[in-house]
């Protein structure tokens, strides 16, 4: 957005720059992607060509008028110029039309199928791979990766064909009209090469800088706002302002630094441009008074021809770029098409039947190459019993319910529901059956109604309703202003953590299944709402195996069993007064409890 | 309810005087003498390159058609000073257009940010932060854009007008069909510029809800894999791809119609110049110098004139978003010093009295000053200095309106708040904010260090003051566990804290202060019930001998303090110490009794908490 002065396009840091090995394979694979829009990309790049060659026969055409009309007084062919310039122009008129739509159909194409097929293929990665990635890196896949080969697409493959086409063409004719003329703009470009690379590498580097520092100056700035409150409150406006004046200015200063470099880089170029045109007229001048074969013409041609060298010169190197961060973009994605989902179905999966027996068999896990969250735990669970999980922070008892849901799968051990083991039911039965409720109840944007359908999205209206009067709150919901059709993410209507667990639970009981998992939040909310989550909670637990991980004594003491897990072992196992009466681990935290009321 | 104006491409007051226009203007004569170098840089530039294509036909005419091999010396030298100086104050040019337009863009981002920080609650409340951010970022830079123009629009302005009048001085006809199809040139790039521009709105708009999905997709995996909604999510994204790409193809159809048609029409004006001109150089009337110059200036007008035409949709642009910008800077700070404001009594009268007495006299506020129901009325409520009191009633019954009116966060519209005898309203504003301390309910911390954090009252309070407040917050020791201690980098890019740690940062950022008065809203809120009595004994030291108002749900923080008022639709309607209104008042049992369900609990606090700091920082 904030794009620095000095015009250098998208930029790589250092470490994403491919070498020559992995820059063979992204374009081994990018053209593979190619494939289907075969024709289109042929199609494109021969009105590219064709584009290309009109340009340079206007002063080619210029030239013959001079040089076979004017000169020698042939009144024909100076007409006959004239007429090829107007057919020319028209043919370049048509094909550039064309070409831009060719360009975008293909290019636009291309992104579509590479959104769609990265989100499927995210879509189809497990909970491990979201556990392991930073969730800012897998959303950059799908946005400043994508759109740094939108750019590409957008503005810089055409110009970058062309610009390269230009200037092959325009070399090769200029060297056909006056090899000697040539040999003359020859000497201004190793200069010009030498400033273009080191101009891109120069703006490359300080286009990095600029946009680091509008990323610090934006977030000082989005804290400046929306601390406003805590800093007015502690008397900190002057101070904050200080520190955004230091910002603001670190930022100005990079931009400037990124002016520079254009500045100096553009009159290396116009020099390049005007200082060849005075040599071609010394040397043509030189040349056409004595008697070396070049004629007025050619001096014309080339004076009129000359941008078409430099010009396109500049703006590869600035292309550069743009071709080097879509390339390092391209690395990144098909490296994440390459990632393989961990939870897959077996071929021939059976269904998970409706019987909610849950039996934990000697079960181990860890978390990639990590430790042992869980080792030998062996646990049954009967149908319609409810079971409470409890112990400290990181003993496993999370981790135990993620294994039940089949968000992992065990390292050792089995675990069947109904007598199936999970590994071999269908994911979608294992969807339908075991249903998690988080801790956070979270909101899509959307209406109320389309949240909870995002649980199961065949269900009707009439469905949702029924579900969330299952659980008693449809009441809540429907008399808002507009009932379930509120949006979720509207100003205004902002729902609160309570209102978005009973969401979160309206969603579970709209699945209606055998096996419900909840995760008890921790923090507390405010009293009112805290009485109707748990209402609703004990209304959706009737006739289910429920399995409740447990934060609160009184969500323990009201469970059937009591499954004490420490150190990624189950330690105690028994009804809460069986418990109490064994003093271990259990009795222990009911006392500490019990001591910590006033 | 937005109170600021949606981001469109139109000014809505149009004409020289409207604010747009102002500020620009206003940002031009404050920066005219960087502008005005700009501008005879630019001219400088213009006379080098508008010579070249002159002295390029005099070389030819003279020198080459004229077989003096001592012209062709003296015009190619002539070419080359004049591209010396072409070159030379081309950079000088775009180094100035660009330093003139940042340095204005740095001026106005500070002074709304300045801004920003003066501006009352009551704004706020009604501005949401993303909308404020736009104007300082977005709106800017559209601003900025066209500062750059402006050295460059004059120079290029010049150069069309230079070199109409040099061809019109060769020849009069041919000058006027070369030149015929540009003014078309013009248009059509400023009509070209306000077609894109919607569709180039359009694809960052859709590309920002395909964002959003990916983001919800990410964020609410659980729930995605937990229900296997996978195709859900998948049929959402899939439309906005389709939306990103229909738009995309709407660009490129603008793009289409008018980038052939801008390359076409100075063609027209070659093919003028080569038919007519080429007969007239067949019949003797013009040179053939004279016909390559014609050629070469019409390439040259073409770069300019298709700028002066984007300029006009830039400029229309700019006013829209300078428009804007001023939209923020002349809302008026509504709590500010008044007039002879004085400092806090240092002691109080008759002496013996500590200090921080509150008194609320007859206190009515509402959010929305004059209309609907006021959130409190007739409020009288007195805190003695260096007691402590609980504020309790059901939600919305304006607790934390009491609170927040103390340090004048907003006025109150009847009645009078004093401390120490004094009203808040003649307090100077900020020695009033440094005698109160606050704990939000919604825990604000900035992206720093803890150190930094706790020491945010006072940047250069010593390191065992730091710590003696978070030791008194209950923070130390989760403190001293963490990566780097107090040094930790919290926020975005830093270490999260779950929502209880937060909370007890904020608690040691007000004790830092040493406030005469200490508020703390709902400060305990998210903090893990096993941990808080823990807080509580180092609450209980934080309050001693400071007047404390305490906003709480849970008895036991209720029981804390000295006293307890019960609050009903905006007003005391019970006061006594937690033990005699439990005995006598039904309604502050009723209360209780609603808070007093699970208020216990098990364990340690579970990886939630770490979801929940996430959540409470993007707030």
């Amino acid at each position: 957005m904030m794009r620095g002065g000095g015009g250098g396009g998208h930029a790589v840091s250092e470490e994403d720059k491919l070498d020559a090995e992995q820059a063979k394979w992204v374009i081994r694979r990018a053209a593979a992607w190619l494939r289907p829009y075969r024709r289109q990309v042929v199609a494109s790049m021969v009105l590219i060509v064709t584009w290309t060659f009109t340009i340079l026969a206007g002063p080619y055409l210029v030239r013959y008028g001079i040089d076979q009309g004017i000169v020698p007084g042939d009144a024909g062919a100076l007409n006959l110029a004239v007429g090829a310039y107007v057919a020319v122009a028209v043919i370049s008129y048509v094909v550039y039309r064309a070409q831009v739509m060719a360009v975008a159909r293909v290019g636009e194409g291309f992104l579509r199928d590479l959104r769609r097929r990265v989100f499927d293929h995210l879509q189809s990665l497990s909970l491990g791979f979201y556990d392991k990635e930073r969730s800012g890196v897998i959303v950059s896949r799908m946005t400043s990766d994508v759109d740094s080969l939108q750019e590409l697409v957008q503005m810089g493959l055409l110009m970058f064909v062309s610009a390269a086409l230009l200037i092959v063409i325009s070399a090769a004719v200029l060297f056909a009209v006056s090899w000697q003329l040539f040999l003359v703009c020859l000497v201004v470009l190793p200069f010009v090469v030498l400033a273009s690379i080191k101009f891109q590498r120069d703006s490359s580097r300080a286009y990095l800088t600029v946009r680091d520092r509008i990323g610090q100056t934006l977030t000082n700035l989005q804290e400046g706002i929306s601390g406003v409150r805590v800093i007015q409150a502690f008397g900190r406006e002057d101070v904050e302002v200080g520190r955004f004046a230091r910002r603001n200015r670190v930022l100005y200063d990079a931009h400037m630094d990124s002016v520079k470099i254009a500045a100096w880089y553009l009159p290396v170029i116009e020099m390049a441009g005007i200082g060849t045109t005075a040599a071609v007229i010394l040397a043509g001048g030189i040349m056409a008074t004595g008697d070396g074969g070049v004629t007025v013409g050619d001096v014309a041609f080339f004076v009129l021809t000359l941008s078409n060298l430099f010009e396109p010169l500049q703006q590869l190197s600035q292309l550069f770029n743009t071709l080097q961060s879509a390339g390092a973009a391209l690395a990144k994605l098909f490296g994440l098409l390459d990632t393989r989902p961990d939870i897959r179905e077996k071929p021939g999966a059976v269904e998970l039947p409706d019987d909610g027996r849950v039996v934990v068999d000697g079960v181990s896990f860890a978390y990639g190459d990590g430790p042992r969250v869980l080792s030998g735990v062996s646990l049954t669970i009967e149908p319609g019993e409810k079971i409470a999980l409890v112990g400290p922070t990181g003993a496993g008892k999370s981790t135990l319910a993620k294994l039940i849901a089949r968000f992992y799968d065990p390292v050792e051990g089995s675990i069947t529901v109904g007598g199936v083991d999970l590994r071999d039911a269908t994911l979608r039965s294992l969807r339908r059956r075991i249903v998690v409720v988080p801790q956070e109840g979270y909101l899509f944007a959307g209406s109320i109604l389309e949240n909870i359908r995002i649980a199961r999205a065949e269900a009707t209206d009439a469905e949702v309703e029924q579900a969330l009067r299952a659980i008693g709150v449809h009441e809540r919901f429907a008399s808002l202003p507009e009932g379930l059709h509120t949006e979720s993410r509207e100003r205004g209507s902002r729902f609160s953590a309570g209102e978005r667990q009973l969401v979160s639970l309206a969603r579970a009981a709209l699945v209606d299944p055998t096996v419900l998992i909840l995760d008890e939040a921790t923090s507390s909310l405010d009293p009112g709402t805290e009485a109707v989550v748990e209402h609703a909670m004990e209304r959706l637990s009737r006739g289910r195996t429920v399995i409740v991980i447990a934060h609160r004594l009184t969500t323990a003491e009201r469970a059937d069993r009591i499954a004490v897990v420490t150190g990624g072992r189950l330690a105690e196992l028994g009804t809460h007064d069986e418990l109490v009466a064994r003093g271990g681990h259990y009795a222990a935290l009911h006392a500490s409890w019990a001591g910590s009321l006033t | 309810m937005t109170a600021l104006a949606p981001p469109t491409a139109e000014p809505r007051q149009t004409g020289w005087n409207s604010p747009g226009w102002r500020l620009l203007r206003a940002t031009c004569r404050a920066q005219w003498k960087g502008i005005a170098l700009g501008v005879a840089v630019g001219l400088t530039w213009t006379a080098g390159k508008v010579s070249v294509p002159w002295l390029v036909g005099q070389a030819i005419d003279l020198g080459i058609e004229g077989q003096d091999r001592a012209e062709v010396y003296r015009w190619a030298a002539l070419v080359f000073v004049a591209g010396l100086v072409a070159a030379t104050f081309t950079g000088l040019r775009r180094y100035l257009a660009f330093r003139e337009a940042r340095l204005a863009e740095m001026n106005i981002r500070q002074r709304l940010f300045a801004h920003i920080q003066r501006l009352h609650f009551a704004y706020h409340d009604r501005t949401a932060t993303g909308e404020l951010m736009s104007r300082a970022n977005t709106d800017l830079q559209q601003f900025q854009n066209f500062v750059v123009m402006i050295p460059i629009t004059i120079s290029n302005f010049v150069t069309v007008a230079a070199v109409t009048i040099v061809l019109l001085s060769i020849h009069v006809t041919l000058a006027l069909l070369a030149l015929a199809s540009l003014p078309f040139v013009n248009v059509l790039a400023k009509r070209f510029s306000q077609r894109l521009h919607p569709h180039v709105m359009g694809i960052q708009r859709e590309s920002a809800e395909l964002a959003t999905v990916v983001e919800e997709s990410v964020a609410g995996v659980r729930v995605v894999k937990g229900f296997g909604a996978e195709e859900v999510q998948k049929s959402r994204l899939y439309k906005e791809a389709d939306d990103v790409y229909d738009e995309s193809m709407k660009a490129s159809r603008v793009r289409a119609t008018y980038l052939p048609a801008l390359e076409l029409l100075p063609n027209v004006g070659l093919v003028l110049v080569l038919a007519y001109g080429g007969h007239q150089a067949l019949a003797g009337t013009i040179t053939v110098g004279h016909l390559v110059a014609f050629n070469a200036y019409l390439v040259l007008l073409i770069g300019p004139l298709r700028m002066l035409g984007m300029v006009v949709a830039m400029a229309q642009r700019a006013v829209a978003a300078a428009e804007r910008v001023h939209e923020v800077l002349a809302a008026e700070p509504e709590v500010t010093d008044r007039e002879g404001a004085r400092a806090l009594p240092s002691r109080r009268t008759p002496p013996g009295r500590g200090l921080g007495e509150v008194r609320f006299e007859g206190v009515r506020f509402g959010y929305q000053a004059g209309s609907g129901a006021p959130v409190l009325d007739g409020l009288d409520l007195t805190i003695p200095a260096g007691t402590s009191i609980a504020l309790v009633g059901p939600t919305g019954c304006g607790k934390t309106t009491v609170a927040r009116l103390i340090p004048r966060f907003y006025d109150v519209e009847a009645g009078s708040i004093t401390i120490d005898g004094v009203d808040v309203r003649d307090l100077r504003l900020d020695e009033l904010r440094r005698a109160v301390g606050i704990v939000f309910e919604d825990t604000f911390l900035f992206s720093d260090t803890i150190r930094a954090n706790i020491a945010f009252a006072d940047p250069q309070a010593p390191f065992e003051q730091v710590e003696r407040a978070a030791r008194l917050a209950g923070a130390h020791d989760f403190i001293v566990e963490l990566p780097q201690g107090y040094d930790t980098e919290i926020g975005e890019r830093g270490f999260s804290l779950s929502g209880g740690q937060r909370q007890r940062i904020a608690i040691a950022r007000a004790v830092l202060a040493d406030p005469r008065v200490l508020i703390l809203d709902d400060a305990t809120s998210s903090v893990d019930p096993t941990k808080e009595h823990e807080i509580r004994d180092a609450l209980g030291e934080v309050m001693r001998d400071r007047t404390t108002i305490v906003i709480a749900h849970r008895p036991a923080t209720i029981a804390l303090a000295d006293r307890v008022a019960l609050l009903d639709e905006g007003r005391v309607v019970d006061e006594g110490t937690h033990a005699e209104l439990l005995d006598r008042s039904d309604r502050y049992r009723a209360v209780l009794a609603a808070a007093d369900r699970g208020d216990s609990a098990l364990g340690a606090g579970g990886d939630g908490a770490a979801a929940r700091t996430d959540q409470g920082a993007r707030r």
